[in-house]
Parts: C-alpha cells; structure tokens; sequence
C-alpha cells in the first residue's frame, strides 16, 4: 500500500517535471533541434541555394575538402587567435577588475556602471564609433602617437593584419569587460563575510586573502565567465562583419562564423557551409566538455 | 503622456496591418533603397492599383548592400519576392539556375522579343538573354567616370582644364600633388577608388594591357600575367607601402567629395552622383567648379577600355503563378514608361531609345562623356561565380596594397582560388 | 614591532593608490568612445576626423540630430524603430525569464527518465552558431507565416539554453525542505513555482532579463531576414539603413549611435541596480 503511494508520488513528480519541461522543449524542437538537425543532414549533400536541382549526397566529401582547403584552416586559424587573444584578457582583466572595485570604499557602483556602459551599446554602434576611430585620421592614431611621442605615424589599425586583429580583439574586449567584471563582482559579494573577516584577524594580507580565500572560492564564477567567454569567442560574427563590409581586408578576419555566412550566402555552398558549423560545433562541444571535466575535481560549494 | 504615446502607436500599427485586406492579387517588389525612387515609384504603384483594382503591390526596400543576401536566402527557402531588381552580376546566377521567367511580351506591350529589343539601345539584352528568351528589363545601366573638384586642382596649381590625368601613370603623378599629408596620415586624397567593385573598375585596367579574367573557353583563370603583374604592381605604388596615395581604408571617395571639404579631389562614380551632390550641397553643384573627365588608359594599353557598365534589371520570379507573372511584366512595364521622371528626379539612365534620342538628353552636364565611355567599355564581367571571383580580386588587391605581398605572389594565390573555383563541381 | 606595522602601513597606503590608479585609467580608457561618440554627435562632420580632435563641440550641431530623427525618407520613422526595439527585446526577456526558470526548475527539482538527455541536447545547442541554422530557421519562419511580424522576431529566441543553464545551476540549489513544506501544505505545483520559486530567484532572473533584452536589443542577422516593411525594422536596422554610404556624413551617423542608445542608456541608467548585481552591491554597504 504505502510501496504502491511513494511509486504514484514519484510518478506524479515525474509527470510534473515533464509539463516543467515541455513547453520550452516545443521551442527548442522548432527553432533549435530542427534546424541543427537539418544542417547535420545538409553538410552530407552538395546543394547550390539557388539551384532547383535536388541536392546531391556526397558523403563525407564536405568534410574532406576542408580538411584540405587553405581558406578553410586560415579560419581557423583567424577564430583560435581571436578567442585566446580575446579571451585570456577577459577574464584575467575583468577578475582584477572585480577585485579593486570590492577593495575599495566608495565609487564601487560608478565603476561598476562605467565599465558596463559599453555593453549597453548595440554592436552595430559600437562598430560605427571604433571604425571612425581607428581611420588614419581617428583617434587611435592620435593616441598612439602621443602616447609614444612620434608624429603622424599610421598604425593602420585597419589594414596591418596584425593591427586588424588587435583591433576586433579591443573592440571585443570594451564591449565586454564591464559585464564579466560585473559577474565577477556578484560572485566576490556572495563570499561568506565570516571567510574574509576571520582571515584578517589571522593577519593575512591583501595579497594572501585573495589567493587564499577570494581565488579559490570564485572557481564557479571563473568556471562559468571563461565558459561562457570562450563559445562567445568562438561565435564571434558581428564585429567582423560590420568591419569587413565597411572595407577592412578580409582575410585576417575571416573567421569561422564569418566564412559560413560568406560560403552559403555569397558562394550558394550550403553544404560546405554547414559542414563548416559542424565542425565548429563540436571543437565548441570539445572545450565546453573539458573544462565542465577539469573543473569538477575541485567543485567548492559555499552556497 | 508614454501611455498614450504608446496606444497611439499600436493604433498606428492596427492601422497599417488592416490596410492590406484581401485582394485577388497580391504582388511582392523587392528594391534597393533609394529616396528619390521610393517617391515616383510609390506613386506608380498608387496609379497602376488604381488602373487594376484587382492588384496590389507591395514594395519593400532594404539597402543595396544587403539586398543580394537578402534576396538569395528568400530564394533559398521558397519565399522569394514575385518581382525584385540586383545589380546584373549578381542576377546572372538566378538566370542561370531558371529561377527567374522569361519577359511576357504581351504583358510588357509588345508584339514580340523583337520590338522590345528595338526599343532598346543595341546591346541592352545581352546580359540577360539566354536560349533566345529575354529575362529582365533594365531599370538603369551605369558607368563611371572621374569627377573632379576643380578648386582643389587649384589649389595644388593644377589648371584643371590641361593637368587632369589621362594615363594612369599621370593619376599617380597628379595625385602626387594634390595629396597632402600629416606624417603617414593622409588628410587630402588626390584620386581613390570604389574599392569593392573590382570587376567594374579594375578587370577594365587589366584588359586595357590585354589581360583577362577567364580564357575564350572559360576553363583557365587569368589571362596574359603581364598585365595583371602590371595593374597590381600599379595599385601596390598607389597604396600605403608605395607612394601613399590612398587605400581601401580611407572614407569612400564619392561620398567625401560631395562635401567639398579641400580632402578629395578626384573620385569615381556615375551620372547619379550629380543628383546626390545636388541635395547633398547644392551651393557646389551650382558653383559649377567641378567637371566629369573620361576613365583614363594605361600609357602602354593594347586596347581602348572604359569603366565597366553594369546595370540593374526587374526580374520576375519564375516560381510565381503564371497570372502573377503576368501582372507582375505589365507593372514592370508601367514603371519604366516614365522614363524622364527616373531621370530626372533619380539621375538614373534607361538605354531606351525614345530616352537616348531626345534633344533634350545629350544636353544635360557631362552625359557626352558618360556616353562616350560607355560606347569605350563593356557590360560588366558575367559569371555565375562573378561574385566569389571579385572576392578573390579585392583579397589580391588587398595583400598587395596593404601587407605590402609580392604582386607575383599574389597573382598566383588568385589564379589558384579562381582555378579552384573553375574546377570545381559542386 | 613598531617599525613593521608601518611599513605595512605604507604599503598599504601605496597599494591603495595603485588601486584607485588603475581603476582610474582603465575607466578613462572604457568612457573615452563613448565620450567620442557624444561629442561627435555634436559636431559638424568636417571637424570630426580632424588633426588633432577638437574634443569640445562648438555648440550643437543641430541638424546632425534632425536628420538622425527624420530618417533617410523624411518619416520619422526612428521613433516607430526604436518602439519595436524595445517591444521585441522586452517581450523576449519577459518570456525568456518564464520559460528558462519553468525549464530549469523542472530540471533541477523533478527526477524523471530523460532528464539528462534533455538538459544535454538543451546545452548542446548553445554550441551552435547562428550563421548554420540560420537559412533553416528562416525556413521554419516562414512556413509559420511569420514574416514581418513582432512574432518572427521574437519566437525563434524565447528558447535560450544560457537561460535554462542558469536557472538550473541556481535552482538546484533551492533547498527541498521549502518546497516539501509547502506541498504538505496542499499547495500546487504551479504555485509553489510561482510563489515560491520564482519570487526567490531573484539576482539569478534579473541577469538573464538584462541578458535576453541586450542581445535582442544588438540582434541584427535575424531581423534583417525577417523584417521587410520599414515599419517593423528594429533599431540596427534603421542604423544600418544609416550606413550604406550614400546617406550620411559622419556627424549624422554619431547623432544617430546616439539616438539609437538612448533608450538602452536611459533604460540602465533606471535599473542600473539590476545591470550591477545587488550582491555586490549588498557587501558593499557592509564596507
């Protein structure tokens, strides 16, 4: 009798974790698992967007001939420079960031503020600002030569591959250093007082709270900016966009995403294009993974 | 005061949302945008529902940049527009692969292909025959030719009457005196470019050296490298590792010299930019302190070869309903008999013959030297991969110009990817 | 003993400095394109990429936020942009918030068969990028008849994985004991969600709101596939629209980033207490 009650109630909880469930699984099937499905499907075919002509199965052939294109690899390439460059500064700035901002008394919420306002603004404005700013006669140029006291050096920000780079990197990286810093804050603020104030009655100093107690207690946070920075990275598309239809050289900034869109939209490739996404999909995947699994040894849980 | 600021906007929107109620046919126009346009073709629109109540249309602009994207992915996924206009490179490929139907003459109002053709500068349907059916009808076809800001050329002692460039080897020297600059950092461009459009104003430069894109047979890529070397040798003297004289990074060209601002003095552009420059300065369009000057040649060119025309054609989607197509050739139609209106008031040229023989054509500023080029130069480069080519082209240009790469170097990398793209059977 | 405590003092003090230094720079650094913006706003394109930057406008260049206002046809079409913008990125929020937690408290708190599949493929789709499913999606759309519709644009973004993987990591750690209490009580499963549940998961549910409105309010790819009327077109695009090079010098273009940020400006500045996290700020009051 009481067997056969726990059995419905855990049925019952069941039932209602489903109806939880459900309505944001329709979603998901129609705007999210279809279409994924589809491209997985699509990156086995040979199909022109414009061609009337019923796609052709190929196999593997999509995969193949990237494994073997040069444009293929310099994308790759483009994206890893991006996301380490990208990054590694994000995170290491926007934690230092965080923890100045809880070290000091006063101004923490206008320096919150300050570093977020950027993220406030669309990408498509803040391309329109950097670009006017990194042309020859903008204000990047101007900063650097002051800085460096030459005169009426061009640092082509916008044409130097290296330069080019560096500057989707800094783009990328005032867009949205103040919400990680933010993040980071919250977590900082989460840390049990009773922690830190103990820790400074045993007489540690600024340096040794933070590696001893801040540090490791902001594992989660870390885990959670540095995975959700790195599949940013790795997705970056509208910088690069914007910068390239506005007449910067592609080559240095063809990234994956950008590479997609140009194979399907511009070269009717579809298939290459989604084979393309697959493969992106599980380097993503790959990462994600690993850092979910090297992470899980140490979990701490104060919360 | 927000709420009803609100209402008033939903009310707003009720109202345009219950203006299109049902109607026998529904035709859908994509176009570019295009202020000037959207007024007169508005106005058609309103005219051609009033002819045939039983029609309506819906024009939808977006800008010219985006409108190829836009119109390929709603092709791709069936829900194309019945009616839409690119620019003719990028509609080689919907005729290619039968997603567009051929003109309904009848519909049109004329007899046969015949007279439509008769009515047309010679020529004009070139592009868009296939297997003797013709497959749009031009809204306009342009060229460019170099405008140049006479008080600048002054101001660097240049007589623009005498000194403007007729060679290419003379652009550079002319631009030479014109530029003025801040170290590195160009404040004043003598002449720069439309650097994405390389198929219209670079394929012309080469094959005035004797050098082509594609062989006879359309199986090679690169054509006679002597004359390739010799226009990237060119553009890499012209560019920030050479003599400095602009690059792809500088504001577009045309756009700064309607300004006047003493930092342009020369840039490319066609018959429509006289439109622009007379709202966007209307004291300089009337200084009469500018001029049109031909597309120069090479100093050693084999053959005579303007700026490429390229044109914009109304196409109709071959997937639409016969009647569709039908309604959707007679407004086309309707639209273009206003061929002094879209002149006039957009600065746009139909090569049609009852425009071209007018008195009153030849007249206007500077069109003996648009006409002239044109009868010098081309329709712009055709191929179904046209796009993914000038890619190429603008990423050679582009590691010449920029990253300073061997001319040789990047000749190479470009025949490959073309070669690549020839070969391949996708 | 003496002289140790004021060393440390000093160091201390210097540390002090380096912090506020640093935390200086790095905000001058962060303002300064915004400051650019605004002030280019301001100007008259010929001043604007100058030798050196003027910095300060002469006076208000007035006609830069005219013709911003005006739109490239004269129509004033800005304000009807701008209010779709907000309805579209406000809607997705809201709708967002539900469905995330309803998702994320069904997979934290309930044990059924399937639920690590589900969270699985739910995760996995974040590693997908938009540009791949983007012409599928566009296909989906518009066999529901969603073109040029607030519905096309907001539908296909109410399932958000980030969403539902927050939730679930706060949820889980929602204590059972509270939510046995109240089923004891004879309290529903929807109410003990939306009385119980949702009121407490407050920091976590204002985070994803701000982060579903902000990227509807920048998304760009999508409503320029979907959106075909001027009427519909959301903020970018009328941005967009902007920079095709033949309409705007670069005085207008700044005029219009800034009318194009000030709603979202205005807007963090009101709930600037949700964009800075409320713990932070908690701890901060502590001292």
């Amino acid at each position: 009798m009481r067997r056969k009650r726990g059995f419905s109630m855990e049925r019952k909880k069941a039932l209602w974790g489903w109806i939880f469930v459900i309505p944001s699984l329709l979603f998901f099937s129609a705007f999210s698992f279809y279409p994924i499905i589809n491209a997985f499907y699509e990156s086995f075919f040979n199909r022109n967007l414009l061609s009337l002509r019923p796609p052709r199965f190929v196999g593997w052939s999509n995969y193949t001939y990237l494994f073997n294109s040069r444009d293929f690899w310099l994308s790759v390439q483009n994206t890893a420079i991006f996301t380490v460059g990208t990054f590694i500064p994000l995170v290491v700035f926007s934690l230092i960031l965080a923890v100045f901002i809880m070290s000091i008394s006063r101004f923490r919420r206008f320096f919150q503020l300050a570093f977020y306002a950027p993220a406030v603004l669309s990408s498509v404005v803040a391309a329109l600002i950097w670009l006017l700013i990194f042309d020859p006669r903008g204000l990047a140029n101007q900063g650097m030569n002051a800085l460096l006291g030459t005169t009426g050096v061009n640092y082509n920000w916008l044409s130097d591959t290296f330069m080019l780079r560096l500057s989707t990197i800094v783009v990328y990286f005032w867009k949205y250093i103040g919400y990680f810093t933010v993040l980071f804050v919250s977590g900082i603020g989460a840390i049990p007082h009773t922690l830190t104030e103990a820790a400074l009655i045993d007489g540690a100093n600024r340096w040794q709270l933070f590696w001893r107690i801040t540090f490791p207690l902001l594992k989660p946070t870390t885990l959670l900016v540095s995975v959700m920075t790195m599949i940013q990275c790795l997705k970056t598309f509208s910088t690069q966009y914007l910068f390239t239809s506005a007449g910067a050289p592609t080559r240095p900034l063809n990234v994956i995403t950008l590479s997609i869109y140009n194979t399907a939209i511009k070269d009717y490739r579809i298939g290459r294009a989604t084979a393309m996404s697959i493969l992106l999909f599980l380097v993503m995947f790959a990462f994600t993974w690993l850092q979910l699994r090297v992470s899980r040894t140490e979990e701490v849980t104060f919360m | 005061m927000k709420r009803t600021f609100v209402l008033l906007l939903i009310a707003l929107s009720l109202i345009f949302s219950s203006i299109v109620s049902a109607q026998t046919i529904e035709l859908t126009y994509w176009t570019h945008t295009d202020d000037n346009r959207s007024e007169i073709e508005n106005r058609y629109i309103e005219e051609f529902q009033k002819l045939y109540p039983n029609v309506t249309i819906k024009r939808v602009v977006n800008e010219a940049a985006k409108m190829g994207d836009l119109v390929l992915t709603a092709f791709s996924a069936q829900n194309a527009p019945d009616l839409f206009n690119l620019p003719i490179e990028q509609e080689y490929g919907y005729m290619i692969h039968g997603r567009v139907a051929p003109v309904n003459y009848e519909a049109a109002g004329y007899a046969n292909a015949e007279e439509l053709v008769a009515n047309y500068l010679p020529g004009t349907f070139d592009p868009v025959t296939m297997d003797g059916e013709i497959y749009g009808l031009p809204l306009e076809l342009t060229n460019w030719a170099i405008y140049i800001n006479d008080r600048v050329f002054r101001d660097a002692g240049l007589d623009p009457d005498v000194d403007y460039p007729k060679t290419w080897e003379e652009m550079i020297e002319v631009s030479e005196k014109l530029v003025i600059r801040e170290g590195d950092i160009i404040v004043r461009r003598g002449f720069d470019f439309r650097y994405p459009y390389y198929l219209v104003a670079m394929l012309p430069m080469v094959e005035q050296l004797g050098g082509a894109l594609l062989s006879e047979d359309g199986r090679t890529a690169i054509v006679n490298d002597d004359a390739w070397l010799q226009v990237l040798n060119w553009f890499q003297e012209f560019g920030p590792h050479g003599r400095n004289l602009g690059s792809p990074t500088y504001t577009s060209a045309r756009k700064i010299w309607d300004y006047d601002n003493d930092d342009m003095a020369m840039c490319l552009s066609g018959f429509y930019q006289q439109g622009r420059l007379r709202i966007d300065n209307p004291e300089f369009f009337e200084s009469g302190e500018w001029r049109v000057i031909p597309f120069p040649v090479f100093k050693n060119a084999v053959q005579d070869v303007a700026c490429a025309y390229y044109g914009h054609y109304l196409m109709v989607n071959a997937q639409a309903s016969q009647e569709k197509q039908y309604w959707a050739w007679k407004f086309i139609s309707y639209m273009l008999d206003h061929p002094w209106e879209y002149l006039e008031t957009v600065n746009i040229i139909q090569p049609r013959n009852d425009l071209l023989e007018d008195p009153r054509f030849m007249e206007l500023p500077y069109m003996d030297v648009f006409m002239n080029d044109m009868e010098r130069g081309h329709i712009v480069f055709l191929h179904e991969n046209g796009y993914q080519f000038e890619r190429f082209i603008k990423e050679a240009v582009e590691s010449v110009m920029l990253e300073n790469m061997d001319t040789r170097e990047a000749l190479d990398i470009l025949r490959e990817k073309i070669q690549e793209v020839l070969d391949d059977e996708y | 003993m003496h002289l140790n405590k004021t060393r440390s003092w000093y160091l201390e003090k210097a540390g002090t400095a380096f912090v506020w230094l640093f935390l200086i720079v790095a905000c001058a650094l962060v303002l300064i394109p915004l400051v650019f913006m605004f002030t280019a706003s301001a100007m008259p394109a010929r001043d604007i990429l100058r030798l050196p930057y003027p910095w300060i406008p002469k006076g208000i260049h007035w006609p830069n936020f005219i013709k911003g206002l005006m739109g490239p046809e004269d129509d004033w079409i800005f304000f009807r942009n701008a209010f779709n913008s907000l309805v579209v990125a406000g809607s997705v929020s809201l709708f967002t918030v539900l469905l995330s937690s309803m998702t994320g408290y069904g997979l934290a708190k309930f044990k059924f068969r399937g639920r690590t599949l589900v969270f699985m493929l739910i995760m996995a789709t974040m590693m997908i990028p938009f540009e791949a499913i983007m012409i599928p999606l566009y296909m989906v759309a518009m066999r529901m008849g969603l073109q040029d519709t607030y519905a096309g644009l907001i539908l296909p973004f109410l399932a958000n994985a980030f969403g539902v993987f927050l939730m679930r990591q706060f949820l889980i750690t929602f204590p059972d004991e509270i939510l046995d209490a109240a089923r004891i009580d004879g309290a529903g499963e929807i109410r003990i969600f939306t009385n119980i549940v949702l009121p407490s998961s407050g920091p976590s549910v204002a985070t994803l709101a701000i982060l579903a409105f902000r990227s509807q309010w920048d998304s760009l790819l999508w409503p320029l596939l979907v959106v075909q009327s001027d009427e519909m077109k959301t903020i970018p695009l009328y941005i967009t629209r902007y920079m095709a090079e033949t309409h705007s010098d670069e005085g207008i273009m700044m005029a219009v980033a800034v009318l194009a940020s000030i709603p979202m400006i205005t807007l963090f500045l009101t709930l600037s207490k949700y964009f800075v996290s409320k713990d932070g700020l908690t701890s901060a009051t502590k001292g």
